[in-house]
């Protein structure tokens, strides 16, 4: 019964999104009461998904498996926030919890912009046509509120366990927060092009939308890749997997528009490249939903499904991107500016880097495509690994880093002369050179990417150091959200590389009684426990271990096997040691005829180090959000 | 130079949107289907109804081997449809998955029984070899040899599109 009530509830959404859509095409020609009711029947529209929702989220906690998708995904026995998380599970839910998401921003949009912004009914319109087409596609091809007649099962199939996890239950609703929060610069730009009004300033209504897309984006991002290392058992916080691909080429191309927006409300100038890139970075979004969605990529992450739904999404992704770079391609010649960007002037770096943000997002680009590409001309499938990805991110992250830095110092609209002996950026050269001298004589690692990694990352962060020492001195103003960003970027690239660099791994055979004697620690097997769950049996081993150099300190480490009963799945639970500057992560493995275990023991260092920097970039993107809702 | 770059932002989206729309219209793309012609692994398990064992060659020439368990509630949904094919005459048989005899019998006496006979795979070897990763999972056979692997639950539309036309080129069910 509530099960039909959620369902009508967002029918109803989709006929008013519909209508908001249609009423908003009446009012380009400015018709002010027409403009209120598109914002009023959108917000009603809003109301309603969210209605539906709430009701969607009872079912699951009252285990109604009644509802199809409720009794495959989820299970009477599990605790409460895992029913509720079991909503965005699979394909079904997850679609409607983006499509709440969606409306969620679209209404804080439409609640918090003047009624007086010119652009408000249009922006409002094409937002309602952009929910509309999803709410379309999810109550015809992907529908979460079918029913399984005449008889519910008494208990439901359960969530897949690996998924059964904290960081799952929050990781996807922010990386969906981060994908559709750019819609609103989606929406904004192309209602602009609509228009072809050039004198609105559609740079600072979208900036802090962006920023804040920008800032939940990373943290999805983030939360997924700490998931990743701890839960899948392999060690690693970044596999290049397609869906990762997906969420990284938004988060590119979302970086270079929060960047060029800034260049584009200084001065003016690449307008017509931020609008190219605030239009690129939703249809990024929209190309993910459909290489996740419609099963066109094998991949851990992909929900396996029939190809209509690849159909309607890739049509509706058509009609989006189509019509909004046709009006792009229109209103172009009007949006290329007079002033030229100064060689050596603050723009010209970011307009440097804004094409090597280009280029990054059009290797992955061919890196997801091209096994496709490949099984289309050849049929032969073959697959594109890390060794593609490193070669050439590796070469434009330090290049980059580069300009990032020639920027600090440098002068709007201005050639600003950098490279005197004793300007901050020759010394900051300099000092990172001795650095990146001194740690590879150290660790006698000769590597190119080694190399480049520790020179970029003590590059950023010197020269950020002297701009602040040499601000306080003078009591200078200096952009501290920014300079917070991209210190948290100096400390991920030097992380990412001295993990690569240090990090090793021992597979190991080993049986209770024994030690195990590495270069720093000590392992000793005590024995092992079973241990029987709920939901799950489980082989725990208990091991202490002793490091070498300060006998004194020892530690328990417990890796686990389990083995869940409703699906039969079985996985592992590393256990992880968390020091400053490394983790010790031990999976178990199989267990041998001999009575031997298989110990799989990673060191890998500065790891934690990885997701402090994305922590600290977030903060500098919150400081800048800040700034700009303070200013507005 | 510019009419070239607006040239090109228009086209390029457009050649990977018909590119997309080539690849999910071919007819051999649908997700959840195998078709590479493997052979069944060696196997021996018992009946689920009975104790006797079952080997290899006592699999009938032409079959459908269906992978279901008590717990999969999208195999209940299936189980309809896989009804409708043995009134047809299509031969299907169970391979219980990872599943207690008493509640797998028990599902088939409340629901029905769609299958000519069941192997009980009760710690999932079989279904390892052949590559299952969850219930249900659907393989059409023909002498031994795997023509079609289907993961996800088998329904008309799946019927007509993946299995019909290779059941048709092999001369099937007659």
């Amino acid at each position: 019964m509530i099960g039909e009530v959620s369902h009508f509830f967002s029918i109803l959404a989709s006929g008013l999104f519909f209508l908001s859509f249609v009423f908003s095409t009446r009012t380009y020609n400015g018709n002010h009461n027409l403009e209120l009711l598109v914002s009023r029947v959108f917000s009603y529209g809003f109301s309603f998904i969210l209605i539906s929702f709430l009701l969607y989220v009872w079912l699951a906690i009252q285990s109604d498996f009644s509802i199809r998708y409720i009794a495959e995904h989820s299970n009477k026995d599990l605790p409460i926030f895992y029913k509720i998380s079991s909503i965005w599970s699979a394909h079904e839910g997850s679609m409607f919890l983006w499509i709440l998401f969606l409306a969620g921003w679209s209404q804080l949009f439409n609640y918090s912009l003047s009624k007086n912004d010119l652009l408000k009914a249009p922006a409002i319109g094409v937002l309602a046509f952009i929910i509309f087409g999803f709410l379309i596609f999810l109550l015809f091809t992907s529908n979460p509120f079918e029913t399984i007649l005449p008889i519910a099962p008494i208990n439901g199939a359960d969530i897949n366990p690996v998924l059964q996890d904290p960081a799952l239950v929050i990781h996807p609703p922010f990386l969906y927060l981060g994908y559709v929060g750019f819609v609103i610069a989606f929406a904004y730009n192309t209602a602009f092009l609509i228009k072809g009004d050039m004198q609105i300033n559609w740079e600072s209504v979208i900036r802090p939308w962006s920023l804040a897309a920008w800032i939940l984006l990373t943290i999805g991002i983030s939360l997924g890749s700490w998931w990743a290392y701890y839960e899948l058992g392999w060690g690693g916080y970044w596999f290049w997997d397609p869906v990762e691909n997906v969420a990284l080429m938004p988060w590119l191309a979302g970086t270079a528009l929060i960047h060029s927006l800034y260049v584009s409300s200084r001065s003016k100038v690449l307008r017509g490249w931020t609008i190219l890139l605030s239009i690129s970075v939703f249809s990024l979004s929209l190309f993910g939903a459909f290489i996740v969605r419609s099963g066109i990529i094998d991949s851990v992450h992909a929900f396996a499904n029939d190809p209509q739904r690849g159909l309607y999404l890739l049509a509706f992704s058509a009609v989006l991107i189509t019509s909004s770079l046709t009006f792009y391609v229109y209103r172009l010649p009007q949006l290329i500016s007079k002033n030229l960007v100064v060689a050596k002037s603050k723009e010209s770096f970011l307009t440097i880097n804004n094409i090597l943000f280009a280029a990054a997002i059009f290797a992955v680009m061919l890196g997801v495509l091209y096994p496709l590409i490949f099984d289309y001309l050849y049929d032969e499938r073959i697959s594109v690994g890390p060794p593609y990805y490193n070669t050439i991110f590796a070469p434009l992250t330090f290049l980059a880093s580069a300009f990032l830095v020639f920027s600090v110092g440098s002068l709007w609209q201005r050639s600003s002369k950098l490279f005197y002996l004793n300007s901050f950026l020759s010394m900051s050269i300099l000092s990172a050179f001795l650095i990146t001298m001194a740690s590879v004589y150290f660790y006698q690692e000769y590597q190119w990417w080694f190399i480049g990694g520790i020179f970029s990352g003590f590059l950023i962060l010197i020269r950020y150091f002297f701009l602040i020492a040499d601000s306080f001195m003078k009591k200078n103003y200096f952009n501290k959200s920014s300079a917070t960003a991209h210190i948290g970027l100096g400390i991920l690239i030097l992380a990412t590389s001295l993990n690569a660099a240090l990090s090793y791994e021992k597979i190991i055979n080993i049986k209770p009684g024994e030690t195990y004697k590495g270069d720093a620690y000590e392992f000793y097997l005590i024995d092992f426990d079973l241990i029987n769950e709920p939901n799950y049996d489980s082989v725990q081993a208990k091991f202490s271990v002793k490091d070498i150099n300060s006998p004194n300190e020892i530690f328990f480490m417990f890796p686990e096997k389990r083995k869940y009963f409703i699906r039969g799945q079985i996985t592992s639970e590393s256990a992880i040691k968390i020091t400053p500057l490394k983790d010790i992560y031990m999976t178990l493995g199989d267990q041998l005829d001999n009575g031997y275990w298989v110990v799989n023991i990673q060191y890998n260092f500065l790891i934690r180090w990885i997701w402090i920097a994305a922590a600290i970039m977030c903060l500098g993107g919150f400081a800048a959000l800040m700034e700009r809702l303070r200013k507005s | 130079m510019n009419n070239l770059f607006r040239f090109f932002i228009l086209i390029i989206p457009i050649v990977g949107i018909l590119f997309f729309y080539n690849i999910l219209t071919e007819d051999k793309f649908y997700p959840g289907a195998n078709f590479k012609n493997i052979n069944v692994p060696e196997f021996k398990l018992t009946g689920l109804q009975s104790e006797s064992m079952f080997v290899n060659k006592d699999l009938d020439n032409e079959m459908l081997l269906n992978v279901w368990a008590s717990w999969c509630i999208t195999c209940r949904i299936e189980h309809g449809f896989l009804m409708k094919l043995q009134s047809e005459g299509v031969l299907v048989t169970g391979l219980n998955y990872k599943d207690e005899a008493t509640d797998a019998i028990n599902w088939l006496n409340l629901y029905g029984n769609p299958y000519n006979y069941n192997l009980h795979d009760r710690k999932g070897s079989l279904a390892l070899d052949m590559g299952v990763t969850g219930a249900p999972e659907t393989f059409l056979i023909k002498n031994g040899v795997v023509l079609v692997h289907y993961s996800g639950e088998v329904n008309q539309t799946i019927w007509d599109k993946v299995f019909i036309p290779i059941i048709t080129e092999n001369e099937m069910f007659k």
